[in-house]
């Protein structure tokens, strides 16, 4: 990001703590509109942290995300300690899933949350080693 | 649509400054300049919160006044379905429609059974149309300006079709003005309401060229007026025919039971229509066919000119619906006939109105933003109000576009220490 003008938040992220969960892309949400972000890349933004930050809650451990945007772009960086993915590929397939039942029961693991992350995302990296974490990199830009 | 009307007033004279209703408003759309509060009328989505919550009577909601009706050759009312809670166990639909009669309207009509045949039509409309989900009730006009101006992006979730106080007053304008040989406005057509946010969506309507109503007279405003005239009625005379399924649109989930589709929602209440407005920009809830959407809790009953408890409303609307039946006595049929003829359709698309930003320059609007992080570490989190602003990070923002001072917070931190 090369622009002079860079907004930066990081957010720290609970693991398990479903109570709380989804606060932090409300917030990022509310930030890109009171910048004044096109509202259909705010709806991107909206639902691609969204699902990262669940990701974060339900398997991640605790994490942190890191927010950064300027006039062109979003850039959201995601990192967690939590138990990581073995294998990627098979973790971006829609409906691939290995949530708990206790999650499922309570409206998760329905395994679109990668898909839909790189679908709203114009730029999308993911980074993972078994028990140590998971990295996401998601860049939207303000088109 | 312009902003310029709203249904609710602070009379100065009354207003002692306190916080309460600053404190209440969930769209942070009052500040307190000069100790009194000061709607910002771009903000205001006329929930009536503040109406609700004022201690003093100093909000004043400007819904029409009964002396008004005299300028009507020809008077209609249109009672919300949720007035038949606000009396006795024993108390009838009929004999509350006949008692407005009394009070001098020249005629009454079933708002309800509107209701029904707008149920039907939504049910209709779901049915042809499966994208986008959920798709988003008309009936609550602080929620729809709710998302027009805080959720923008969510507008083309709205369904199109019109709330049945509109439509009902349309078809009785033509109907009424025909029989009678009137002149349409001869006919004042006149909804009697539990909130005053009806008025606004008379005075600013959103998906419709104009309101075919004539005002809004509050259930408080008359309600001693009907409880008078509920004596030594004649009760021959049926005017009452809707069935629970109408009667049930009192209710939080009244108006999808008489939806035949499974996965509706029900939602209630100020803070729940902002959580699920959240999800559904979130992508969640895309199972959600329709969203029942009311901002008074419990429903209409829960009302802020309302009159009995809303729990007892509740209760009565319930009794009221297991007494006339959970079965509609409207034939899909004609519905379906209507519904083709656009009979139930909003006249246009509705369209978002944005807040603006922080500034209209992007790079200049970041700037800010950053700005705002900086002043919240310095004010002295206790979200008091005493500065003027609901809590310390509206004083920030508020701050950054010069319309507040840092040294208004009472708690601020000395940036040297």
């Amino acid at each position: 990001m090369d622009d002079k003008e860079l907004f930066k938040k990081n957010f720290f992220v609970k693991g398990s703590d479903f109570a709380n969960a989804g606060e932090v892309s409300i917030e990022i949400k509310n930030i890109l509109k009171e910048i004044g972000y096109n509202s259909e890349v705010v709806r991107r933004v909206a639902i691609a942290a969204y699902e990262a930050e669940m990701n974060m809650v339900m398997y991640g451990g605790d994490g942190e995300i890191n927010f950064t945007v300027n006039s062109s772009q979003v850039k959201i960086d995601l990192e967690d300690h939590g138990i990581g993915i073995a294998d990627i590929n098979l973790a971006m397939q829609k409906g691939y899933s290995t949530a708990t039942e206790e999650m499922r029961e309570m409206g998760f693991g329905a395994g679109m949350g990668l898909p839909n992350i790189k679908k709203n995302s114009d730029d999308f990296k993911i980074f993972s080693e078994v028990g140590k974490g998971t990295r996401l990199k998601i860049i939207i830009m303000n088109k | 649509m312009s902003r310029s009307y709203h249904s609710i007033q602070i009379d100065k004279k009354k207003c002692v400054g306190c916080v309460i209703c600053m404190k209440a408003c969930p769209t942070k759309a009052i500040r307190i300049l000069n100790e009194k509060a000061k709607i910002i009328e771009a903000l205001c989505v006329d929930c009536g919160e503040c109406y609700r919550v004022c201690p003093y009577g100093a909000v004043i909601p400007l819904t029409t006044s009964y002396a008004d009706l005299k300028k009507y050759k020809y008077k209609v009312a249109l009672p919300t379905p949720s007035l038949y809670t606000q009396f006795g166990w024993e108390v009838r639909p009929n004999q509350i429609l006949l008692a407005l009669k009394k009070i001098g309207f020249d005629y009454v009509y079933d708002e309800a059974w509107m209701c029904e045949m707008v149920s039907a039509a939504i049910e209709e409309y779901i049915r042809e149309n499966s994208t986008p989900k959920p798709k988003i009730s008309t009936v609550c006009p602080a929620v729809v300006r709710l998302i027009t101006f805080l959720y923008p992006n969510l507008v083309n979730h709205i369904i199109p079709i019109n709330v049945p106080r509109e439509i009902a007053a349309k078809f009785l304008r033509n109907k009424l003005s025909k029989e009678l040989n009137l002149k349409q406005d001869e006919i004042g057509i006149i909804h009697i309401t539990s909130c005053p946010a009806k008025m606004v969506s008379i005075n600013n309507p959103i998906g419709l060229s104009h309101s075919q109503l004539d005002g809004a007279i509050s259930v408080k405003d008359i309600y001693s007026k009907i409880l008078k005239a509920l004596k030594n009625l004649d009760e021959e005379i049926i005017v009452h025919q809707s069935s629970g399924v109408g009667l049930g649109w009192a209710i939080s989930g009244g108006e999808i039971n008489g939806i035949n589709i499974d996965n509706c929602l029900p939602v209630s209440g100020v803070s729940d229509v902002i959580e699920i407005l959240d999800d559904i920009e979130a992508g969640k809830l895309n199972e959600i066919e329709y969203l029942e959407c009311l901002i008074c809790p419990a429903g209409c009953v829960g009302g802020p000119q309302n009159i009995v408890n809303r729990h007892f409303a509740k209760q009565k609307a319930e009794n009221l619906i297991r007494m006339y039946g959970n079965k509609t006595r409207i034939s899909r049929k004609m519905v379906k006939g209507y519904y083709k003829d656009g009979f139930f359709m909003l006249d246009e698309k509705v369209k978002p109105h944005s807040l603006p930003p922080l500034d209209n320059d992007p790079v200049k609007a970041i700037k800010k933003r950053q700005e705002i992080e900086k002043i919240l570490k310095m004010l002295g989190g206790k979200e008091c109000g005493a500065c003027g602003a609901p809590d310390c990070k509206t004083l920030a923002k508020d701050i950054v576009q010069n319309k507040a001072d840092i040294n208004d917070c009472v708690f601020l931190k000395n940036p040297g220490s």
